[in-house]
Formats: structure tokens, sequence, C-alpha cells
């Protein structure tokens, strides 16, 4: 479950200033000075921007690259530096790169910005998070976060969320989640005091998986009802969300809830989050089972998925088929699967989905069958089948998963004519529900257009005509505000 | 506190278990010896100790009373400890506060389900589930965390508050998922869904635990209701023997005066029950025509907006 939703954006061409193929220290040189200027001009943007260039270089970061920006970014010699170089691994190569730059480097030492420290921070603790030095790991980001809750600039809201982020990351793959709950509770009231949304969506998330991975459905969804709801900033932080929403639901028997959360989830999740995108597979399918659907066979048909989904298919055609006995085979035979992912417990409810089935097959293909017969068809192995099946039958008539009645008398099953579904209100139920999901989709995409705050590109349009085009968004922006008023 | 006192509370004190034969065990004596040891040196607990004893004496005789009365006495005194949840302070001797807590609480669950009142187990068991989860590091597991947790599932069951079953047995290892007390909740929860009643009935006879007993009482209740709430559905009439039988009730008069308090709407005549007029609400042949306005009215306004 330890998979990382991250874009993958490439930087583009036109950042790498001086040469074709710049070097990491040169890409790194450059990042600084985005923060710098966004830190100057208050734009988070750029601070955002820098970050997303950090990931796609992660892979070409060494010691000796990181050694020498702290040396051009912090100065060489302050406190700063010496207070994030303790966290560098210190093998020879290293040793001999900080004395040349010794040498070379004896600029003033400049005035830092709390950005470029924070940046440096987190730079590093990529950096040993990707060496698997995950217990130096935790001790810098230990370190960042008392830093982090001495300073307060909206400029910092961004960096801070990643690193809130690797923090519990770093803690997580030492197995120590407990441990940092605290924290990251007490860091949530203060983002949410300083109106940080940016971390308050990421420490909600991060709680909520630190609830998950123990089990504490209730306290994750206290935490969850409770907590504050806004607009999502960041797609794959609402991926995330939606995930765990999903996973809440579906231990509290709201599935279809549960279903619109896993399905968004995974319909949203980047493709390069592959891991992530499983997750939300797997536990869609068994909502949808459990909801008594039978999932399409694209599904698990999915391009690198196939292997991972595999149990889920034999599962899934269990239920389909209503066979108790292959059911139970598949059940043991993926035990060991269906443990790790956690879903056992899903698992053992899917057994009365599959009796429905069964018994959903039995009464649409007689019209009369002894309730003997039907309990022998189900394979229930019992002590009193005929007893058995006789309450099974009338509760799923009750639940209206088949439509028949019983006959005391005679110990039978009699199906009732299935009904012409079309002089019912049902294709009308249908077709609204499509409907409103088409326009509730373009309504969402319009919200979501974002616009550059200052036009720095070149407007080819008069003047006159932009106020007027903007006028119009306003207006629109303002109509759908209005109408969500009125929804809820 | 002189030798003999504390061997005739000890002797009360074993005698307060006897209800629970099945889940002594000598490790548990031996627990009992040290907390004793350690009575003499803090005055606090020595009376604390003192007072559960005579709780568990009060207990066994099965005098409710005094059980209530003590047990107010021995809460109010438990939050002088520090050591207990929510702070978990170092004191010198943790181990045996956290365990004479976790006991008070343990059988505190048990006196409501003696007295068979269902609020005063859930608060109990609310305040014992830290002991439980928070503390399993600081303290040995207890033998009766199993029956405790198991009997919590099946009180979730008889209120038919599934989700949070659900949520609970997600806290499960599934080494706990083995023991025959929660296992025997998770069959019945699975047989209640499935809809095998007669299952779900006949395992009262194969309780892991006296008292299980209680709970399965009122689980045969909700049985009954859901029961009846299936026939009226699945048939279109019962002979009135048939009826009685389904309902497990031992005569037609009782069956009688059931239909007469949950179900008016059945009709009992010439020896055979009825259930017509309960299915006749089902179909109406009405256009919802406000509904319809209203959603074409809500496409037209969508669409101008596009356009």
């Amino acid at each position: 479950m330890t998979q990382d939703v991250e874009m993958k954006d490439r930087p583009t061409p036109s950042n790498s200033v001086s040469s074709a193929v710049p070097s990491t220290l040169q890409h790194l040189k450059d990042i600084a000075l985005l923060i710098e200027t966004g830190s100057y001009s208050k734009e988070v943007r750029r601070i955002a921007r820098a970050v997303r260039f950090t990931v796609a270089l992660r892979k070409k970061l060494t010691t000796p690259v990181i050694a020498s920006f702290l040396d051009h970014a912090l100065g060489q010699g302050s406190e700063v530096y010496s207070r994030i170089s303790v966290y560098l691994p210190k093998d020879d190569e290293h040793d001999m790169e900080v004395d040349t730059a010794t040498s070379a480097n004896l600029a003033p030492v400049k005035h830092l910005l709390p950005e470029l420290e924070i940046y440096c921070y987190l730079l590093v603790l990529l950096f040993l998070i990707d060496q698997k030095r995950y217990n130096e790991a935790k001790a810098c980001s230990s370190a960042s976060i008392a830093r982090l809750k001495i300073l307060n600039r909206r400029t910092i809201d961004v960096l801070a969320s990643r690193l809130y982020f690797y923090y519990s990351y770093s803690y997580e793959l030492t197995g120590d989640l407990a441990e940092i709950r605290g924290n990251l509770l007490s860091l949530l009231r203060t983002a949410t005091l300083r109106h940080d949304e940016i971390s308050q969506e990421t420490l909600l998330n991060l709680l909520l998986r630190n609830y998950l991975h123990y089990n504490l459905y209730d306290q994750a969804e206290k935490l969850r009802s409770k907590a504050p709801r806004f607009e999502a900033h960041s797609n794959q932080q609402f991926c995330r969300y939606l995930f765990y929403l999903g996973k809440i639901r579906t231990i509290q028997l709201e599935y279809t809830d549960a279903k619109e959360s896993l399905l968004q989830a995974a319909r949203k999740a980047p493709v390069a989050a592959r891991g992530f995108r499983i997750q939300c597979n797997k536990w869609a399918v068994i909502v949808r089972l459990l909801l008594g659907e039978i999932p399409e066979r694209t599904i698990f048909m999915q391009k690198g998925m196939e292997n991972a989904l595999r149990p889920y298919f034999e599962l899934t055609n269990a239920v389909r088929i209503g066979d108790l006995e292959l059911f139970k085979s598949v059940a043991e035979k993926f035990a060991n699967t269906f443990n790790t992912d956690r879903t056992h417990n899903l698992i053992v409810r899917l057994r009365h989905n599959v009796i429905r089935t069964g018994l959903r097959n039995i009464s649409i293909s007689y019209s009369r069958i002894s309730l003997a017969d039907v309990a022998k068809k189900l394979r229930l192995d019992s002590p009193n089948p005929v007893a058995d099946a006789k309450s099974i039958v009338a509760k799923a008539i009750r639940d209206g998963a088949i439509d028949a009645t019983i006959d005391h008398e005679k110990g039978c099953m009699v199906s009732r004519e299935t009904g012409d579904i079309y002089s019912t209100n049902e294709p009308q139920i249908a077709f609204n529900s499509r409907i409103a999901f088409c326009l509730n989709m373009y309504n969402e995409a319009v919200r979501a257009l974002r616009f550059p705050p200052n036009n720095t590109h070149k407007e080819k349009e008069s003047a006159e005509k932009r106020r007027e085009r903007q006028q119009q968004e306003q207006e629109l922006a303002k109509h759908i505000a209005e109408e969500d008023d009125d929804d809820f | 506190m002189s030798s003999a006192v504390v061997a005739s509370l000890l002797a009360m004190h074993s005698g307060g278990k006897k209800y629970l034969p099945a889940l002594q065990s000598s490790q548990q004596a031996e627990q009992k010896q040290q907390l004793w040891k350690v009575t003499t040196m803090d005055p606090k607990f020595a009376e604390a100790s003192q007072l559960f004893g005579r709780f568990n004496a009060a207990l066994t005789r099965n005098d409710f009373d005094s059980c209530t009365n003590l047990l107010s006495q021995l809460k109010v005194m438990l939050t002088e400890f520090k050591s207990l949840p929510p702070l978990f302070e170092k004191t010198p001797n943790t181990t045996h506060e956290l365990t004479l807590a976790r006991e008070v609480y343990e059988h505190a669950v048990i006196l409501s389900v003696k007295m068979e009142d269902q609020d005063a187990f859930e608060r109990d068991f609310c305040q014992l589930k830290p002991y439980y989860t928070d503390a399993c590091d600081r303290i040995p597991p207890s033998p009766q965390e199993y029956p405790i947790l198991g009997l919590n599932l099946l009180r979730l069951l008889v209120q038919n508050r599934i989700a949070e079953f659900h949520t609970e047995l997600e806290l499960l290892s599934p080494s706990a998922l083995e023991n025959p007390c929660i296992k025997h909740a998770v069959e019945l929860e699975q047989s209640f869904m499935e809809g095998a009643y007669n299952r779900v009935l006949s395992a009262r006879q194969t309780v892991p635990h006296q008292s299980f007993v209680y709970f399965m009482d009122l689980l045969a209740k909700t049985v009954r209701d859901e029961i009846a709430g299936c026939s009226e559905k699945a048939y279109d009439y019962l002979s009135i023997s048939d009826a009685r039988q389904m309902l497990l009730f031992s005569s037609d008069e009782q069956l009688m005066e059931y239909i007469k308090e949950e179900h008016p709407d059945w009709e009992v005549k010439t020896g055979m029950v009825f259930f017509q007029k309960a299915k006749e609400t089902a179909h109406s042949k009405e256009i919802p025509s406000l509904q319809l306005i209203n959603q074409t009215l809500s496409y037209a306004r969508e669409l101008e907006r596009i356009v």
C-alpha cells in the first residue's frame, strides 16, 4: 500500500537556462532560483513548480551533488548548513567533494530565505528515503518538522505539505506510524488555525492513513466527518482521500457510497500510480460484488494489473456462478493474498452474496422447485438444509433479491412472472441519474479551469473584449456556486 | 495490613471468580500473589484492591446493589492512579495498577451482563477497551479479553449495529478470529445475514461462555421479528400451527397476542393467517408528475448554461 501517487512531470526545456543538457546541480540551482523569486513575489505556484521539478530529478541525486547544492544555497559554515548537512551520509567521496567546494566557494553568507532552508530539508529527506536510510530520514524529518512549527509563511505551505508527507512516509517505512499520530494531530490543528489548506489536506490524509494502518476505522471516520472540507488543491491528495473514504464506507457497509468513492479514486489517479490504482480496483471489485453487481471482465484485464487482480477475478467468477464450493476453494487458495490485502473479512461477508446469486439463478430457471432441491443446488451443508433453505429464500424474497412466494404445504418455491421493467419508473430513474452525472461532470470541468493571476502571456483580444469575457465567466461561476448552494 | 486479612481477602477474591471457572489459570493466581505483595507498599493501591475484593465477594453473592455501590467507589478511586489511560505515566507499580484497573472494568462488564443493563455494558466496555488496545505492551494479556470482546460483538449484533460490528471485527487479529468466543459471534452474524435463522437459534446450545446466554436470549427476540418480517413477504398464507412453529411460540394464544401487538395488518380466519394486506401497498400506477417537472426544468436550466 505504499505507493506514491506523484505526477511525474518533466521540466520543460525552456526552463533549463544554461545548456542543452544541464547538470543535476545546475537544475537544482535553477530550482533554488525559482523558489527565491517565488518567495519574493509571494507566488505559491512557482514553489509548487519547484517541488515538481525536484521530484523529476529524484533519481539523479547523489551525495556530492546535494552537498555542493547545500553549499551553494545555504552558504558554507552557516548554522543552518551544519544543521542540515549532518544528515547526509558520510563517505569518502563526499568528504573530498566538500573539501574542493570549500576552497572554491568562500562567498559571503547571504541572508537565508526560510523557503530555501525548508527546501533543503526536503531535498535531503527525499534523498535519504531513496537511499533507504530510513532512520536518518526519520531524524531529518523530525528536525524539519520542529523547524516548520516556528515558521508561518504562506509561501512555505507547499513545501511543508510535502515534508509532512515524507515525514509520515519515513515512519511508515520503519513501522512506527503510531508514534507520530499525536504530532500529526497537532500539526493539523496548527495548519487549520493558519488557514493552510494544502497542509490540512495532506495531514488529514496522513492521519486517515495512519488510523487505517491499524484498522482504526472508527477513529478515522470520526476525524473525517468532523474535519473541514474544502475544494481539493491537489489531485493526488484528493485521490487518496477518496480511497480512504471508500475503505471506511466499505467497512461500515455503506456500499453504494463506497463504490462511488473507490471508482472515482481509481479514475482520477494518475496513470503512473499503478499500485494505487490496483488497490482501488481490488476494493472496488469487492464492493461491487457485495452490492450484488458483477464487475466487467475488462476491469481485470487492465494493462499491468492482470496478475495482481487474478485472485479477485476468480472470486468474481465464483460469485457470478453462485457456487458455494468454488467460492470456498478460491477463498482458501488465495487466503494469503486476501490476508495481506486485508480484505479477508470482506470476503467472508461475500458468502451470503454467493447464496443470493445462486438463488437468483434458480429462481430464473425454475417456475416451481422444491426447497429440498434448492438446498441441494445451493450446496448448503448444514444439519437441516430444508429449514435453512426455507428461511434463506424467505429473506431473499423480503430483501427483493428474487420475486417469488413459498408454498408451505407443498414445500416449494414458486417464482413469479418477471414483470415488464419498462412499465415501471425504473428506466426514468436510470436515465435521470445518467443525465445528472454528465451535467455534473461538465460543471466540475468548468470549475476546474484555472487562470493565472496576472496574465503574463500576450492576450490577443482587446481589453474591452477581455473584460466582457471575464465578466461572463464570473457570472457563470457565480451561477454554478449558487446552484450548489441550492442543492445542499 | 495483617497477613490474616490478606489471606481472607485472597480467599474472597478467588471465590469471586467461581462463575468463570474456565478462565481461571494458575498464571493469574501468581499475578495476584504479586499484586498483594505490592499492596503493602502503596496505601492507595491497597485500599483499591481491598475494595475490589469486597466488590468481587458481592458479585459472587449476586448482591447487585452493593456491587454498583462499590463499583462507583472503585471507579472514582481509579481516577487517582496516574499510570492509567489516558495519562500512562510511569509509576513504580504501573503493571499492578493497570492490571487491577483492567480487572475492575472487566468485572464491571460482567456485572452489567448479570444485571442485564446494555447501556452500562457499553459504558464499561468503552472504559475497558484502552486496556486491550493501548496498554497491551505494558501488561500481559488478560485471559478474559476474548470472551469480553465476543460479548461486545454479540451486543452489537443484538442491537442491530452491524456497521459497528464490522468496525470492531477489523480490529481483531487473524489469531483472535480463531478464538471460539469471537468465532461464535462472527458465525452468528453470517447466519443472520444469510437468513439461516434456525442456525442462529441452535447456536444457543453451543455458547462458549455462560454470560453469552443473556444476549442469545435477546437475539432470539430479534430473530422472531425478522422471521415475521420475512414470512409476510414470502408466504401468501400460513396455517396457524405452522405460523406458531415458525415464530417459535409454544401456544396459539401467544401467537395471537404477538400478531395483535406487532402485526395488526395480518388477517386470521378459518385457522389460517393471511398476509395479503401487508403486500398490497406495493404498486401504484401514478406518474410522479411533480418530480418529472422538476427534473425537466433542471435539465433545461443546465443546458441553457452550456449553450
